[in-house]
């Protein structure tokens, strides 16, 4: 067993370090009001490859895999976890073209976007279903060589950017659901304003309208009726960057802590002098530790898994433990701050409200217990 | 035009524990010195105006073979190494005739050797100077920029109280200031191909040089103590005094 990381891996984490307290921290505070996050970002992190860490080479990537991507992903979830947001989305959505996607539209759509020039998403949510694939109401009608579709999808991260979109529509003549490239802002594309969410500010949400957006059929991804194997790989690929972004959090919430425990004093003598404060430091190094191993060891078995459902089972048991513990731990670092964690001059009020968003996402924590008890029981 | 830069491998100085005023140098990560950092930036540079080739020179013990891949990922185009274990401490004179040897040696004949002005560890500053000396080269100290021409290069030198600009003829010793450039940051596929570019690896002997003696045993290695001055203010106007009276303001 080999904890060590390799002197490859080390610079990539400190690539990502760098950037992140360079350009990234300097602006936390302004991207969380202002809820958006400055082009030059997007394109630095294009300019050190950060769009396409896990992909091969031969598509633009920097054939790094998952295990690098965690690194990073760590570093700029604590910086901003709304930057994270953006990159795992895209990351989420190229993915299931880097499994699924036939040669053509590897060459075709992963070059830009492993370059940050494009930004990818993933179409599954509805104001109808964001669980139930059977519930899925968004249609693609075959008309010769195309497909004719129309719909909403609700909450789809970086729907804003130009990029590819995986989407998920059930054919009307099968009622099969089918996984499709579309590219974001071809004709009868349109989109919402952003949702005003609770945390995560930054990374953009938006709703998307499909009317009567044309395609050629060369753009369905995987074959006819494939769309639940896609969207189930995909989104434990996805979990892959939430669980990373978390950890970010986490480790977000243990560095600011410490930092206060060592600046506040009471009576001449810093509050870290304090047992209960130094419990809740202990805390958060544990849960922290506990987190980092879990998701460094989730991005190795995503380079290395080959069976689906135990690569499902590990990133739903990641993605749930390190997004409860990232919570804990944002409360502990609150409490560590006492009422100045309440005020938005303090960097533990945005990392308390970005915690809730990871439990939520690509399944709620109590979806993932039943993914992960499924696969050890043997029954759905 | 082939610039050598010389780049020492020393502990991630932000990893150093302090321990009873001693810092503990186990198990902390290695990494190249900063102003080094910006010596190899310096170079970049100058290799993407003009056709130039970077070489990154390093003596040490047999780790900088991987630290070295951060110079590689970071712009170098190659690397001339020379290792063994006694070159891990090894004394500014050691250190100046290992690095001076091994550029006689290079088959392509360097046009510009760049230094930082000190390392990130000691900060002696020597090292620059003496190779200079041995090599009988010209060298300029404290540069802020390096502009090179045909056959020459204009330095400038930050000096305490003014700038000064001069013209030396290449082959020539250039030690840089960290106020010159700012170090990129390298790009995960750099990264990657870090490992994969050409290196040539040297022991002492095969440059004809003895290294007995060569280490320096620190005795002691302290951390300076900061004082705090706990001076007590009570209006706007006695703090500006305060700072003023300590020069940290109105100088
Ligand atoms: C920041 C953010 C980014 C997002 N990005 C995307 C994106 O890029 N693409 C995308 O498609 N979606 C995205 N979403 C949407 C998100 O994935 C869905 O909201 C999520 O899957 C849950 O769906 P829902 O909100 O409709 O909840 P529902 O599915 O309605 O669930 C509501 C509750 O019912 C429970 N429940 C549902 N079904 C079952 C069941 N069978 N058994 C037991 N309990 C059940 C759930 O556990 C939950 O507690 C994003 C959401 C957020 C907040």
């Amino acid at each position: 067993m080999d904890f060590n990381l390799s002197k490859e891996q080390e610079l990539i984490q400190r690539a990502a370090r760098e950037f992140a307290e360079k350009y990234i921290e300097p602006i936390g505070h302004q991207i969380d009001v202002e809820n958006s996050i400055p082009p030059e970002i997007i394109s630095g992190l294009g300019e050190l490859d950060m769009f396409g860490i896990p992909f091969a080479e031969e598509y633009g990537g920097a054939g790094s895999g998952y295990s690098s991507y965690v690194l990073a992903m760590e570093q700029f979830g604590s910086a901003s976890s709304g930057v994270a947001m953006i990159l795992s989305a895209h990351t989420l959505g190229l993915g299931a073209i880097s499994v699924f996607g036939t040669e053509e539209q590897k060459k075709k759509y992963m070059p830009k976007c492993c370059k940050g020039e494009h930004i990818a998403s993933f179409a599954f949510t509805e104001p109808g279903t964001g669980s139930d694939p059977k519930q899925i109401a968004t249609t693609a009608t075959k008309e010769g060589d195309f497909y004719i579709l129309n719909g909403t999808k609700r909450f789809i991260s970086n729907a804003g950017f130009p990029g590819p979109l995986v989407l998920m529509a059930k054919e009307t003549e099968s009622g099969r659901v089918t996984a499709f490239i579309v590219e974001k802002f071809c004709e009868g594309y349109s989109i919402s304003e952003p949702w005003e969410k609770i945390g995560m500010h930054g990374g953009p949400l938006l709703d998307i309208y499909l009317e009567n957006v044309k395609i050629p059929a060369e753009n369905l991804l995987g074959q006819s009726g494939f769309g639940y194997p896609i969207l189930q790989l995909g989104i434990s690929y996805g979990k892959v960057g939430v669980s990373s972004t978390a950890l970010g959090g986490l480790l977000a919430s243990y560095k600011e802590a410490v930092k206060y425990a060592k600046e506040k004093t009471h009576r001449d003598e810093p509050i870290g002098k304090f047992a209960t404060i130094k419990v809740a430091i202990a805390d958060l190094a544990e849960k922290y530790e506990a987190s980092k191993w879990l998701v460094y060891r989730l991005g190795y078995l995503a380079d290395t898994l080959k069976d689906p459902m135990q690569f499902a089972k590990e990133a739903a048991l990641a993605k749930d433990f390190v997004c409860e513990e990232m919570i804990n731990a944002s409360r502990i670092c609150m409490n560590v701050h006492g009422s100045y964690g309440l005020m938005k001059d303090y960097k533990a009020e945005r990392i308390y409200r970005d915690s809730i968003m990871g439990s939520q996402v690509e399944g709620v924590s109590d979806m993932q217990k039943m993914i992960v008890a499924g696969v050890i029981l043997g029954m759905k | 035009m082939n610039i050598v830069v010389a780049m020492k491998q020393i502990p991630d100085l932000q990893q150093i524990r302090i321990r009873n005023r001693q810092p503990v140098f186990e198990d902390v990560p290695l990494t190249l010195g900063p102003i080094d950092k910006n010596a190899l930036e310096a170079a970049v540079a100058i290799k993407e105006q003009l056709e130039a080739q970077v070489t990154v020179l390093s003596a040490g013990d047999e780790n900088v073979e991987d630290t070295v891949k951060e110079a590689l990922a970071a712009g170098a185009d190659q690397c001339y190494l020379v290792l063994d274990d006694a070159l891990k401490n090894a004394e500014s004179s050691v250190t100046a005739e290992v690095l001076a040897a091994a550029l006689k040696q290079m088959e392509d004949k360097p046009d510009l050797i760049l230094f930082g002005e000190g390392s990130g560890d000691n900060y002696s500053g020597q090292v620059g100077s003496r190779v200079a000396a041995i090599l009988d080269l010209p060298q300029v100290g404290y540069a802020s920029a390096i502009e090179v021409g045909e056959g020459k290069a204009v330095v400038t030198r930050s000096l305490e109280n003014c700038e000064e600009v001069v013209e030396v003829t290449l082959p020539a010793v250039v030690t840089v200031i960290a106020g010159i450039n700012e170090p990129r940051i390298p790009s995960v596929s750099q990264i990657l191909k870090a490992g994969r570019k050409p290196k040539e690896i040297v022991e002492p002997d095969e440059l004809n040089l003895d290294l007995e003696n060569a280490k320096t045993d620190t005795l002691s290695n302290l951390a300076p103590e900061t004082q705090r001055k706990r001076v007590v203010v009570k209006s706007v106007d006695e703090l500006i005094q305060a700072l003023t009276s300590e020069a940290l303001i109105g100088r």
